[in-house]
């Protein structure tokens, strides 16, 4: 007898995403995955100058804002073949760096921890026993058993005082629960420190940006961050000094603390890097451009087929036309018109809406494909290219891993296996924010104070893609400029390749082949589905964001 | 004492972009002393949290799915929010306004006097502009807060160019 849960919304996440799955003897045999979210952005860019497209974009999505500035004004450049002076590749680097750094600490203890760490079982803890352990795994200064004990009298105030907040709808004492009461103690401090942290990257990439969320500077051919070592408006000794102690904080945050929550963690989940493999094929594009032109990089990004490294197809620039011939989006199963798989360069965006059929169209998500086949993008793609490429810090990093969990690269296609490769790829994001903070001195040093190549949009027919390697995966926006406007425009994000419906030959998008062989001990009370899918750390990318008070009982006061 | 007026949403969904509208047309029409910041949160919920914190007295403006007519206004106080008067599945981000404050309370940063000011919205649909019947509160609930503001001392001026519609 099989069973159909449907779970929606799927929380702790950004954006609305549904997600069904028939489950049979204990197992996972089918699974939908649906956006429940009309995405029609890309619309509103049409006819507006493509030099104000990556402040418009920066909309699209309600975490991602730095990102989507990056890929848009690297589409533009793209298009109109701009160079990009080299201090501002390295200022736009840091702000890329950091905001990965921000963004993993956040998915790592805000929108998935809670699915391994049962928050109530650390009321049982011992404090000097959690002390003990956080001190094992590092030299942190923030582990004492006063700090731990701290938070416990914290927790125990608001679970008597019947205040879980946000907690409440937590599935404690799950039997898929597995951490002691010890682990869960220094997981729940954590969480509440790592705002303070995820708080500093914010900063750093406003030192640079101007403004976060929604940095200001950006210009078609550079930074509008101006340079001058004397100066006090400008980017100046002060403000390079400050950057370096936010990041230098951020980077010990990430490498004492939440990289050894992780692979402790992971240490009492070791069965989670069996389940969730799904789609093993990987893309991932290079990142953090090293020269003017965009064709060397510090990160590899390539092709993997079949799990197999052996198979890996780098790609070493962002003009590879492979690439960018490649990629096609389809509707067969989602709420557009028409059937036909489209280049982003044509892509339409015209919505049928028709309600969910689980045989027909079900989502308002598109199905991106290479070459006709579905793709995983994200940090497991990312590491593994990397690793592919001899990258040192990587290899360093999954091999001595790989040592301590009995875990091999192989083990990456899984649930626990993402949460990890996100992990390896926040150490080296704070690493490379440093690196990039020295190289932009140093390069400052050599008198090189140029930071934009002025543009002007010419007349005439123009297409460009601009790629970056985002937090969540390879993300793409393509441009067509027609007589100094826009006239097509769109954003190909991760999470519309790792969520996409089935495609026009019936291939399931990641989500949807990740949860297949999933064990749900409890249909009712389904957390093996929802680590799987936090393990994406999903982004529907358009982000609605109504305050909803469905309770009964609700002092409102209507003020006009 | 530090004000915040934390305008969030998304600016290119029409209507829900509501918080940021106000927080521009605020910035447009008024004077403000440093003591108080107006903050475009745009849609980030849980990883603005420190500027909740930094302030001592916060106004969130947001969009509110509710029973009522596209435009009205309603108000919540903090007590409301935390003892789950308003309840914690609220926005699709499911890590938003309220699961937010509630980590803030966790960590004791959490301000005491927080008043959200929640609107109706009509329209979802792609587009940088409100609705007109938010367009209309649009002047109403920035001259509500700047009322509420000089009623709490401050001085506040109204710029010359601006006509207030």
């Amino acid at each position: 007898m099989s069973k159909r849960i449907t779970i929606d919304p799927i929380t702790r996440i950004e954006g609305h995403l549904r997600i069904d799955v028939e489950v049979n003897g204990g197992q996972v045999s089918k699974a939908w995955s649906s956006a429940q979210m009309w995405r029609g952005i890309e619309t509103i860019l049409k006819g507006r100058d493509p030099q104000d497209a990556w402040s418009y974009v920066q909309r699209f999505c309600g975490v991602c804002t730095t990102v989507h500035a990056i890929s848009s004004i690297r589409a533009v450049e793209h298009a109109l073949n701009v160079e990009v002076p080299l201090n501002a590749q390295y200022i736009r680097n840091i702000m890329i760096a950091q905001h990965s750094v921000q963004d993993h600490i956040v998915h790592f203890y805000h929108l998935s921890a809670l699915d391994w760490v049962d928050i109530v079982s650390a009321l049982k803890a011992d404090p000097k026993k959690a002390a003990a352990i956080a001190q094992s795994l590092s030299d942190w200064p923030g582990n004492s058993e006063k700090e731990f004990k701290a938070v416990q009298d914290k927790l125990k105030a608001f679970v008597e005082g019947g205040q879980l907040g946000i907690f409440a709808s937590g599935y404690w004492g799950h039997p898929a629960m597995k951490l002691p009461p010890e682990v869960n103690l220094i997981a729940v401090a954590h969480y509440l420190k790592a705002l303070d942290y995820q708080r500093k990257a914010a900063q750093a990439v406003a030192v640079l940006g101007g403004k976060n969320p929604h940095i200001q500077n950006l210009v078609v051919g550079g930074v509008a961050t101006a340079i001058n070592m004397e100066n006090l408006a400008t980017l100046n000794m002060e403000r390079i000094a400050y950057l370096r102690q936010l990041m230098t904080e951020t980077r010990d945050f990430v490498q004492k603390v939440y990289y050894p929550d992780l692979i402790a963690i992971a240490s009492f989940y070791k069965d989670w890097f069996k389940y969730g493999a799904g789609v093993t094929n990987y893309l991932a594009v290079p990142e953090f451009a090293e020269d003017t032109k965009n064709t060397k990089f510090a990160l590899a990004g390539g092709m993997i087929y079949n799990g197999d490294l052996a198979t890996f197809k780098p790609i070493t620039t962002h003009q590879d036309q492979a690439l960018i011939q490649g990629i096609t989006e389809g509707v067969a199963h989602a709420w557009y018109e028409g059937a036909q798989s489209l280049h982003p360069w044509e892509g339409e965006t015209k919505p049928e809406y028709t309600d969910f059929q689980e045989n027909g169209k079900y989502s308002w998500c598109k199905s991106p494909r290479f070459n006709g086949k579905a793709m995983q993008v994200g940090p497991p793609a990312q590491v593994m290219a990397a690793y592919a490429t001899g990258n040192p810090k990587v290899k360093k990093l999954v091999d001595d891993a790989a040592a301590k969990l009995g875990i091999g690269l192989k083990d990456i296609h899984s649930t626990m296996g993402r949460l990890f490769a996100r992990g390896v790829r926040a150490h080296v994001m704070a690493d490379l924010s440093l690196d990039y903070l020295d190289k932009l001195v140093a390069n400052i040093g050599k008198g090189d104070t140029t930071y934009a190549n002025p543009t002007e949009i010419p007349s005439g027919e123009y297409k460009g893609v601009g790629f970056h390697e985002a937090p969540r995966g390879t993300l793409s926006h393509w441009i067509v400029i027609e007589g100094k406007k826009i006239k097509n425009y769109q954003a190909v994000v991760p999470s519309t390749w790792n969520a996409s419906p089935r495609d026009e030959h019936g291939q399931p998008g990641p989500y949807e082949a990740c949860l297949v062989g999933n064990p749900v001990a409890q249909p009712e009370k389904p957390l093996e589905v929802l680590r799987t899918i936090h393990s994406f750390d999903p982004c529907i990318a358009c982000a609605v964001h109504t305050v909803d008070p469905e309770g009964k009982e609700i002092t409102k006061v209507k003020v006009l | 004492m530090r004000t915040l007026i934390f305008g969030a949403g998304n600016l290119i969904l029409s209507d829900e972009g509501f918080g940021v509208h106000v927080v521009k047309y605020l910035e447009d029409n008024y004077t403000f002393p440093e003591e108080v910041e107006l903050f475009d949160g745009g849609t980030l919920g849980i990883m603005v949290t420190h500027k909740i914190e930094e302030a001592e007295r916060v106004y969130i403006v947001d969009t509110l799915d509710t029973a009522g007519e596209p435009g009205d206004v309603f108000r919540y106080e903090k007590e409301d929010i935390m003892l789950n008067r308003l309840p914690v599945k609220l926005s699709p981000h499911q890590i938003g306004i309220q699961e937010m404050l509630y980590i803030s309370e966790m960590r004791g940063g959490c301000p005491d006097a927080i008043s959200l000011l929640g609107v109706i919205p009509k329209s979802f649909d792609p587009g940088n502009e409100l609705s007109p019947s938010l367009n209309e509160k649009l002047p109403q609930v920035a001259r509500l807060l700047v009322e509420e503001l000089r009623g709490m001392g401050y001085e506040i001026g109204e710029k010359q160019s601006s006509a207030l519609n």
